[in-house]
């Protein structure tokens, strides 16, 4: 009889959608490695594969890049950038499935809490206000969204505890407030801005842009990857429960109110994090959770390092078009999310629909 | 007989500022199935919501084997009583499996993956709901009464001593009705549970607590409880009670046609005045 159950709970959990995750992950990750590579070579200038490898090795092993040769824009430039990508890729890819279950909403996104806002009014600040302002704050374009970040952070936050429930329609309405009333600040100052080259940089701000990927920039998002993914893992029970409804979490052990107060500021640093790197790049926390959903199934416990995964891959790829879909003329790598992504989401989205009839 | 005695004692528990049940004594024995009644916010879910602790008594206690809840940590209490509220879940396409495994949560610490004892758990939980095999089928894609059945199953993964069901058989037609019915009787566990159905729970419950504005009126065996002055009071219906031709239980042959007299609502335009 005990044989019998055990053979009959394997055999259930081979059938069951959570059981892909490991092929589905090593396959990803096979994906992530090549999508690196291909954006390393591929570019303004085409490197060759062979030059790559000996630029990477000798950029670990510490040796100065090979003046003349294509070495410094493979590492001091594509090699960062790529990472980059690839962090927030992630990031984005956790955040999304994290504010997902936050707010119990499949149409969640990591700036519907008014985070990227506030980081945006802070960069925009920065960027209008000039280099005058940001020197004497002593801040730098990234210090000066996660400052903002912060803020609107603070600002939800005493929002959302009034009442004591960080109840999903408390943090939306908040969020949503709060949001748009910094975005109203943004949009006035870049009316403000004082000549084209201001517009188009707070326009690459704002629509999202890895351009400014450096290795002295990668240190702090990839450990803020890192620990969001380690600090949502450690609650991925919690975060499964929450999902059936407050009530069914309650009659599971889980303590809901503390876990959306942590789960707040999880995910508001983390893409606080993010957006003071690279700008609110949008749709990839929005359509990342959803298809890694359908391949491997709801439970965060497998689901959070598949979306961090895919959410890297996507990322890549999508930067390595924004750089190279036109001759002379670099995309804001948002623009491309937004154009394939959402096609993307609507076409599975309805064949999901057709399929449950 | 299994699970532990659930003993409330002088419960009160206010919702934003208003007392919305006050003075409830009752007491579900090891294995009784014990039934609460009452009209539509009568405070039936409120009593409830403190066993499970989704709310804190304002004064009063909830023991369940001799101990007050609010001594215990949340997992701890969760893996004496397991709960089926009223949620119906929303679609993040969760697999029937991964729904049933959260039965596991008050005894998993962070980062702890399910072991082989959980998965076997969890089989003989989809088994006994009879819906082996249904593992991978996605949760929002069932019927009603499918439904209901894994988030049983899914209590039952707690490995509760205690159930507290919060009007199971809501919205299911009267087959899934009478199925839920007979696995509950069949687990012949401690349970704690609400119910719409009188006549469902005159046939389920070995005894009955009927609610009335927050308080309790009326404690004991269906057939001495269920009384048609008991209906015409506290439910404002006329009634008869007579045995089941079949089963030998109490039913209840509501008159559809006459609100009981003095029947607290309203009487529509045309109906035979009464007041």
């Amino acid at each position: 009889m005990a044989a019998l159950t055990t053979a009959a709970a394997e055999e259930a959990q081979e059938r069951e959608p959570g059981a892909r995750a490991p092929w589905v992950a090593a396959a990803l990750g096979c994906a992530l490695l090549i999508a690196l590579t291909a954006s390393v070579c591929l570019g303004s200038t085409d490197v060759p594969l062979g030059d790559v490898w000996s630029s990477v090795a000798r950029g670990i092993s510490g040796g100065e890049p090979v003046p003349g040769t294509q070495d410094l824009i493979v590492w001091r430039l594509r090699v960062p950038r790529a990472l980059l990508a690839a962090v927030v890729g992630a990031g984005l890819g956790l955040v999304g499935t994290a504010v997902q279950a936050l707010v119990r909403n499949p149409l969640a996104d990591p700036y519907l809490l008014g985070i990227s806002s506030g980081a945006s009014l802070g960069a925009v600040a920065a960027i209008v206000l000039g280099a005058g302002a940001g020197g004497l704050l002593g801040l730098g374009l990234s210090a000066a969204a996660f400052a903002g970040a912060l803020a609107s952070f603070a600002l939800v936050w005493a929002m959302a505890r009034r009442g004591g429930g960080f109840s999903p329609l408390r943090l939306v309405l908040a969020g949503v407030g709060i949001g748009q009333f910094l975005s109203g600040f943004t949009h006035y100052l870049v009316l403000q801005a004082g000549d084209d080259q201001q517009t188009h940089g707070v326009l690459f701000w704002l629509m999202g842009s890895l351009g400014g990927a450096q290795w002295s920039t990668l240190g702090v998002p990839a450990a803020a990857v890192a620990l969001g993914l380690a600090a949502l893992l450690a609650r991925a029970r919690g975060l499964d429960a929450v999902l059936m409804g407050d009530e069914t979490a309650a009659g599971l052990g889980v303590d809901v109110t503390r876990l959306r107060r942590e789960l707040f500021v999880v995910t508001s640093v983390l893409t606080g994090v993010l957006v003071s790197v690279s700008g609110a790049i949008g749709f990839v926390g929005l359509m990342v959770p959803h298809v890694c959903r359908m391949v491997v199934g709801g439970a965060h416990r497998v689901l959070l390092p598949v979306a961090a995964l895919f959410g890297a891959v996507l990322l890549v790829v999508v930067d390595l078009v924004a750089r190279t879909a036109l001759p002379d003329q670099e995309l804001p790598v948002g623009v491309v999310t937004a154009l394939v992504g959402a096609p993307t989401l609507l076409y599975l989205l309805d064949r999901r629909l057709l399929e449950r009839g | 007989m299994g699970g532990m005695k659930i003993a409330i004692e002088d419960l009160e528990v206010s919702l934003s500022g208003r007392t919305v049940v006050s003075g409830v004594h009752l007491v579900a024995e090891e294995g009784e199935i014990a039934g609460l009644v009452g009209p539509n916010g009568s405070g039936k879910s409120t009593v409830l919501r403190t066993v499970y602790r989704y709310l804190r008594p304002h004064a009063g206690r909830v023991l369940v084997g001799g101990t007050d809840i609010t001594s215990l940590t949340a997992a701890e209490s969760a893996r004496r009583v397991a709960a089926l509220p009223q949620e119906r879940g929303s679609d993040f396409e969760l697999s029937v499996r991964a729904v049933v495994a959260m039965g596991r949560t008050p005894y998993k610490r962070a980062f702890a993956g399910e072991d082989r004892a959980d998965a076997e758990i969890v089989a003989a939980a989809l088994a006994g709901v009879g819906l082996a095999g249904a593992e991978k089928r996605r949760f929002s894609a069932l019927s009603g009464g499918e439904r209901q059945r894994v988030l049983l199953a899914r209590a039952l993964a707690q490995d509760p001593q205690v159930l507290v069901l919060d009007e199971p058989t809501n919205h299911l037609d009267v087959l899934h009705q009478v199925e839920l019915l007979a696995l509950l009787r069949a687990q012949r566990r401690t349970t704690l549970l609400s119910l719409h159905d009188l006549n469902a729970a005159a046939s389920l419950c070995d005894r009955l607590h009927v609610l009335h504005e927050g308080a309790l009126v009326a404690s004991g065996p269906p057939r001495e409880v269920l009384t048609p002055e008991l209906l015409a009071g506290v439910f404002g219906v006329r009634a008869a009670v007579v045995d089941h031709p079949l089963t030998g239980d109490p039913l209840i042959a509501f008159d559809h046609r006459t609100p009981a007299a003095g029947a607290p609502r309203a009487v529509a335009e045309g109906a035979t005045a009464t007041a």
